[in-house]
């Protein structure tokens, strides 16, 4: 029972990750006074893509092709990780935030390496720009869940999750406000969102990801794009089960599941407008002003760290 | 049996140089060392794990043989030392088998296998010695005989310049390691092993204060520590990279064992401060030598710093044990030790792979100079595949074996929040973003050099006529891959007896199971991951597959040189930490017509390591400038020197009255 729930919960996150992606895509064009197109456009999208040929440069190796495939499975196997509807997940019993953050950086590793495959420099200057805004995302990222898991004496994310829930939003420290600053810009790091990168961009210029991306096509574009709503599904899910998790059931009963499900699309719902109202109202930073962004994440994730043994 | 078998693998270590040297002559017996050695160290693996899973003891002693106590025993943490040995230097021999015969003259190959096995014999020397002698004659053979080996691959005046320099600091640190010894010898009866355990605790806290620090730089010297590292991106580049791959992955790590020895098991831990300074030496060591690393575009020398930046994450592991000791939370104190010896094994592993894999392409390539790779993969899938897992391993992704050990290491920083000391509540899970940063440097490091090495399009043209290397060579890399995999997916069967190690050297309780629990996740996530790789190919199978032409923005042909340069890579990165690098940049340009058209502009950016600019050079210009001022009291004159004897023999009778 408890891991058919857990197996619903991935599913779930994996399922609805494009629909993510077309509500913030609708309240940018409605933001800007477009009608925009149908929420539901990134599955009709990824359903284009599936059916189109892969075309596969002549100097690329095996690795090109292998690439998506890793990204996807890993991404989905972090989906596994995160606690959804109750404080526990389908690997939440050993898992831990450890794993997750590795996880994704599998993937990335992955794509830098497919992006390089291409022999072109785009693909290379996709890659390097992705090193360098995921090395200094990698330390604040982790900084800020240790000092959730330090609170929570545990690295668990369920149990992490699980010491926010049987909390009242009020008892919610300091700790948890830098934190929660922190990976939030980490997130948007991560996830390639304005203001580090623009994932709707095909100038030289200012492309990170998409110019990682730029020789895949067909099903294997498709799982590219699909893990990467993935994972911004999975952080934003993270982000609300770290630090506003209320409204999730404290144990698997049906009653409780009845009414997290729906708390927990409300949530997903206010991030994404959150996110999209972010993306309309500021513009893109520089890319060596990039180093600052996250730099301040890492100050404020070290303060969140600090502040744990000081408050004790 | 064990025994005589260990003996027996003695033995064989010590003989096989002269078997080397009767057999040069025979066409057919030449491949006899190569072979006698293979078995060798394949029964010396077998005997460490042995010892190292069943706690087997081993005992040589040979003190009536010998004018000092010379006696040999293999215990666990030795066991799993001699493990390391064995166990990487049984695929690097097999390596080398056809390596060498490719590479140098019959000449060379002679003094390859007659001093290989004198290496490894010198490092078993160092982990099983039970007494100081036995101890210090295999530390210093061991510098000798890697010097020896690094010759063999050429001795023009930079390469002697550079061996110069590795047996200096060698020595230096050999000088401190004996001093650390010595400090022993008023409180203890015997500078035998037993002995000094026995009163490790009990020496007044000056003297354990100094022994501490003088192992810390002895050992710290040789395991390639910042600000002592300057000799290891020096000598290891310029190897034959068989031995390359033995000095990074297997040598340094006698430097872990040889401070492990002292500071855990003889002094028994000590004040906070010692981990403290081990903490802040591991992080420092970690950040440089990853920086320095993502710079380079030589690959070995690149491996060389990358090599300083696995000691630096072992030194971290070490250093949280030394502050949970302090505190004593023993339990802890030996997971974070566990974590940094299995560190230590995991690095070896890939490191060795790595150091391999340069030598498999520059015997395909040609080269060493990432610039001119490319496209390997497609030329060398063997190679190229050992070389990507153990890329993996080296940036800890999951299910690759670098993992294991940063994630028991992440691990014990998280505990530490739950001392009871400020200081160490603060700075332990601070040191969970030193390692975080430490590893997206790395992915950096490596995605750089994976991706212009092996992907994309060749950038010379003997990278575009490279083939695949000799059997023995894959056979080699593949079998250490395998082995970065097993232990990334089921590392319980090196962790346990290793946590097993650590507890019985601490004498702590049990491990709290909670530190352990990526035992569990591990496999379980294997199996989800494999099972959503083939979802996820499945689900790709309807589209068809088109080889094309890379997008050129409508241009005709794109051409390597249009592809992004492993500079170019890094540039980025080298730009935000401008700080560290300090390069000197120099534009000359010639103009026949100012300020238009140029005839050439030059561009040059040099960075010599701040340390030898900064530290190394006043040191060694105080030093010489000394040396030329005593060098007025040798004037040649036999009457002055007469005198100074008088005046020597008066001072001694002067001092002998009144002491």
């Amino acid at each position: 029972m408890k891991t058919a729930i857990d197996v619903i919960e991935a599913l779930l996150l994996v399922a609805m990750a494009p629909l993510i992606r077309g509500v913030i895509a609708c309240v940018k064009a409605r933001i800007q006074n477009r009608r925009g197109a149908s929420v539901f456009r990134p599955y009709a999208d990824l359903l284009k893509l599936f059916r189109k040929q892969d075309l596969v440069p002549d100097t690329a190796s095996w690795l090109f092709r292998l690439a998506p495939v890793v990204l996807f499975a890993v991404t989905v196997a972090a989906a596994a990780l995160v606690p959804v509807l109750h404080p526990s997940a389908l690997l939440g019993v050993s898992g831990d935030f450890i794993v997750l953050v590795y996880l994704l950086t599998v993937g990335r590793f992955f794509v830098m390496l497919g992006a390089m495959d291409g022999g072109s420099s785009f693909g290379g200057m996709g890659a390097s720009r992705e090193a360098l805004v995921s090395t200094l995302a990698e330390a604040p990222l982790l900084l800020g869940l240790t000092s959730v898991a330090v609170l929570a004496h545990s690295i668990s994310l369920s149990a992490i999750v699980e010491f926010s829930v049987l909390r009242n939003p009020f008892q919610l420290s300091a700790v948890h406000v830098f934190a929660f600053v922190a990976l939030a810009m980490v997130a948007i790091a991560e996830t390639g969102r304005i203001p580090v990168d623009n994932p709707t961009t095909h100038l030289e210029l200012t492309m990170i990801h998409e110019a990682m991306v730029l020789e895949y096509s067909g099903a294997s574009l498709a799982l590219i794009e699909w893990a990467q709503a993935v994972k911004l599904t999975v952080i934003m899910a993270l982000l609300v089960g770290v630090f506003a998790p209320w409204g999730m059931a404290t144990s698997a009963s049906l009653l409780g599941l009845a009414v997290a499900l729906p708390a927990f699309l409300i949530k997903l719902v206010i991030l994404a407008i959150a996110i999209a109202a972010i993306e309309s109202s500021i513009a893109k930073l520089r890319m060596y002003l990039v180093p600052d962004f996250l730099g301040v994440a890492a100050a404020l994730a070290i303060l969140a760290v600090v502040f744990t043994a000081l408050t004790r | 049996m064990i025994q005589t078998a260990f003996n027996l693998f003695l033995v064989a270590l010590l003989f096989l140089p002269a078997v080397a040297l009767l057999c040069r002559r025979n066409h057919i017996a030449r491949a006899l060392p190569s072979l006698l050695l293979l078995i060798s160290l394949l029964i010396g693996t077998l005997l460490a794990g042995f010892s190292f899973w069943r706690g087997y003891r081993l005992d040589v002693n040979l003190s009536q043989l010998t004018p000092f106590s010379f006696a040999l025993a293999v215990d666990r943490l030795s066991a799993f030392f001699l493990l390391i040995i064995c166990g990487v230097g049984a695929p690097v021999v097999l390596f080398s088998t056809s390596y060498v015969r490719r590479h140098y003259s019959a000449t060379k190959v002679n003094w390859m296998w007659a001093l290989l096995p004198l290496f490894l014999l010198s490092m078993v020397l160092v982990v099983t010695a039970t007494t100081a002698f036995a101890f210090l004659l295999g530390w210093e053979l061991m510098t000798l005989f890697s010097a020896g080996l690094v010759l063999i691959d050429g001795d023009s005046e930079h390469r002697r310049h550079n061996i110069f320099i590795y047996l200096m600091m060698m020595h230096a640190g050999a000088a401190t390691v004996i001093a650390s010894f010595f400090l022993f010898l008023p409180h203890a009866t015997s500078l035998d092993f037993q002995s000094m355990r026995a009163v490790g605790a009990a020496l007044p806290s000056g003297v354990r204060t100094a022994i501490f620090l003088l192992s810390f730089v002895g050992f710290g010297t040789k395991a390639g520590l910042i600000p002592f590292h300057l000799w290891l991106p020096k000598a290891h580049p310029i190897a034959p990279s068989p031995v390359s791959a033995l000095m990074s992955a297997v040598m340094l790590k006698t430097a872990i064992y040889g401070f492990v020895r002292f500071t855990f098991d003889f002094l028994g831990g000590g004040p906070a401060w010692w981990g403290y300074l081990v903490l802040l030496a591991g992080a420092a060591t970690g950040l440089l030598g990853i920086l320095y690393a993502l710079e380079e575009n030589d690959v070995k020398v690149l491996l060389a710093y990358s090599s300083v930046e696995n000691i630096g994450i072992i030194y971290l592991g070490l250093g949280a044990a030394l502050v949970f000791m302090a505190n004593g939370a023993l339990a802890w104190a030996a997971l974070a030790l566990a974590a940094a010896l299995l560190h230590a094994l995991n690095h070896s592993l890939f490191k060795s792979i790595l150091f391999l894999g340069a030598g498999a392409v520059s015997d395909a390539a040609h080269t060493l100079d990432l610039e001119q790779m490319g496209g390997l993969l497609n030329r060398m899938q063997v190679t190229g595949t050992a070389v990507l897992i153990a890329c993996c391993s080296i940036i800890g992704l999951p299910l690759f074996n670098g993992f294991v050990g940063e994630w028991l290491m992440f691990r014990s920083f998280l505990a530490g929040a739950e001392l009871s000391s400020i200081s160490a509540a603060v700075l332990l899970p601070l040191m969970a973003g030193v390692l975080a940063l430490i590893g997206g440097l790395s992915v950096s490091c490596f995605a750089k050099l994976y991706g212009v090495a092996f992907l994309g399009r060749a950038r010379s043209q003997e990278a575009g006529d490279a083939r695949e290397v000799a059997m023995p060579m894959q056979v080699a890399m593949t079998l250490l891959a395998a082995a970065c995999v097993a232990i990334g997916v089921l590392p319980g069967f090196v962790l346990r007896p290793l946590t097993a190690v650590t507890q019985e050297l601490l004498r702590g309780p049990a491990l709290p199971e909670t530190g352990l629990s990526v035992l569990r996740t591990l496999p379980l996530l294997a199996a989800g991951v494999v099972a959503l790789l083939l979802t996820a190919a499945a689900l790709r199978l309807r589209s068809s597959k088109r080889i094309t032409r890379t997008w050129a923005c409508g241009l005709p042909e794109l051409d390597s040189r249009m592809q992004y340069t492993s500079t170019a890579f890094s540039k980025p990165l080298r730009k935000v930490f401008a700080r560290v690098y300090k390069p000197e940049r120099s534009v000359e340009v010639v103009c026949a017509n100012p300020p238009y058209f140029p005839e050439s502009i030059t561009y040059r950016s040099v960075r010599t390591t701040s340390f030898e600019k900064s530290l190394y050079r006043p040191v060694v210009d105080t030093v010489v400038a000394m040396a030329t001022r005593l060098r007025r009291l040798q004037t040649g004159n036999v009457q002055i020197y007469l005198l100074y004897i008088f005046l020597a023999l008066v001072a001694l009778l002067v001092f002998m009255r009144f002491a």
